[in-house]
């Protein structure tokens, strides 16, 4: 198998987080994690065109994950996001108006989660195999 | 020029990171924390790092004008959209145009005109009242409260849609009492500061138990509150005054206040003083000393009512603010009020912080 994807994860709950490096790592994925959009920018700033794809929560402490999503976009315009809510629609639309590639309202299936990521990174290779 | 961020918490090191990280990206910030932490200087950090410190720095507060005024002062009018407004008048979204807009005590903002700000920040585009055009605007908008706005949207005093579109970037700055290893660099900032200010004063820092005392000290006003008493030692010279002269109360209790406390020792007035000899009570609002024929018409019952109410009242919100280090909101909910009740009685009454 070739370079398994990278992820960068980021959730202020970290019991969710464990749960997703746990999972997404179970399934082949090299992980990265960060506990709010600050830490997330600084790993992204840090280690630029590193990861494929950025999976992120929206309510968070400092930099929301609206925030992020509006500054990864315009900084690493390459990487893929998926954006998850729990917070009703307003983050949700927010996150869609900073150009998430995919906003998901929990609760959501880890499967389908992995499942959206692996079409973000590798549309074709799912073409393929469909 | 701006005051800058002082400080060597933790906290106030990640804001300092923080603002650098986040100055560039023009994203709307949203600054919480007590009253006199420090939420303007923040706003003025964000805005001398930012490509957009040659342009306009431009504040408003939102709490201290009556909503139709308000809304003029944000957005602008034309010749003739109201009476009175004689000729064209430009808003603060336009002087802000390309700079920043800093919208202070936003959780006080009515209503009306929070949907009219969500659209704003929406389409970037406004019209000023009584105009047909809609006129686009580039303006970073920072945003600060000291309301929990959680909580205002619990009770629909503030609209979520324009919460989350605030919130995007959210900076707390946290009370002096939780950080107070910024004390000292606070003190010697200050004290540099209005040394410079006033050099007739010969004054010295304060010696190591007058500081381990303003450092336990819970500073119910923040760094306003420290920094007024910096100010005050140089008009005293005597740090052991100033120290005195802070409101001790809060010693002893939690830092919160204790909101159904009655100033009952310290009455304004002295009633038994006043029912001794009703003649200088009454002097106190009537002049006596003129013909009677004169002082029958100048007294009327319902104008002693007013200056006497009014004298009380001014007497008592001295006190309150006084005793919780000028903190408005927290006077406020003493004398249980509302916020803007307080700001309008402050300004009916003239009344100030001792120095500002």
């Amino acid at each position: 198998m070739a370079d398994p994807s990278r992820l960068l994860i980021v959730d202020d709950n970290e019991d969710i987080l464990a749960t997703f490096y746990e999972f997404f790592n179970s399934m082949g994925y090299e992980v990265k994690t960060a506990v709010d959009g600050f830490a997330a920018l600084k790993v992204l700033r840090e280690r630029s065109n590193h990861f494929d794809c950025l999976i992120t929560d929206l309510v968070m402490p400092n930099i929301s994950g609206v925030g992020l999503i509006s500054i990864v976009k315009k900084e690493y315009p390459q990487l893929k996001i998926v954006a998850m809510t729990g917070y009703g629609d307003q983050p949700g639309a927010l996150a869609s108006e900073a150009q998430a590639d995919i906003v998901l309202f929990k609760p959501i299936d880890l499967f389908k989660i992995e499942n959206t990521v692996s079409e973000l990174i590798n549309p074709d290779n799912d073409k393929q195999e469909n | 020029m701006s005051t800058p961020l002082i400080g060597v918490s933790k906290s106030i090191l990640k804001i300092k990171e923080l603002i650098n990280h986040v100055a560039d990206t023009c994203l709307n910030v949203l600054i919480t924390g007590e009253t006199g932490v420090g939420k303007e200087v923040v706003a003025q950090s964000l805005y001398t790092e930012s490509n957009r410190s040659t342009k306009n720095f431009v504040k408003i507060n939102c709490a201290a004008l009556p909503e139709t005024l308000l809304e003029s002062e944000l957005y602008g009018y034309e010749k003739g959209a109201f009476t009175g407004a004689h000729k064209k008048r430009m808003g603060k979204f336009k002087t802000a145009d390309h700079g920043v807009l800093f919208l202070d005590e936003i959780g006080d903002m009515p209503m009306a005109l929070q949907s009219k700000m969500l659209h704003v920040l929406q389409s970037g585009e406004f019209s000023p009242l009584g105009s047909d055009h809609d006129f686009k605007t580039d303006v970073w908008v920072i945003a600060a409260t000291n309301h929990d706005l959680e909580e205002s949207m619990h009770n629909k005093t503030f609209r979520e849609d324009l919460f989350y579109r605030l919130n995007i970037i959210k900076i707390n700055i946290p009370p002096l009492r939780e950080r107070k290893e910024d004390i000292a660099p606070l003190i010697e900032y200050y004290f540099k500061l209005y040394k410079s200010e006033y050099p007739a004063n010969h004054g010295t820092k304060p010696d190591s138990n007058i500081f381990a005392k303003l450092c336990d000290y819970p500073w119910p006003g923040n760094v306003r509150q420290l920094q007024n008493c910096i100010k005050k030692q140089m008009v005293l010279n005597s740090w052991t005054k100033v120290y005195d002269e802070l409101p001790h109360e809060y010693l002893e209790d939690s830092p919160d206040i204790q909101t159904d406390e009655q100033p009952s020792e310290t009455q304004p007035f002295s009633n038994h003083e006043l029912a001794n000899n009703p003649a200088s009570m009454i002097s106190q609002f009537v002049d006596l000393s003129t013909s009677s024929d004169k002082l029958f018409e100048d007294i009327s019952l319902k104008k002693i009512k007013k200056m006497a109410s009014d004298r009380i009242e001014k007497e008592v919100i001295s006190f309150v603010l006084e005793k919780v280090g000028w903190n408005r909101s927290k006077a406020a909910k003493i004398l249980k009020i509302s916020y803007k009740t307080m700001l309008y009685k402050m300004t009916e009454f003239d009344i100030h912080p001792p120095v500002k």
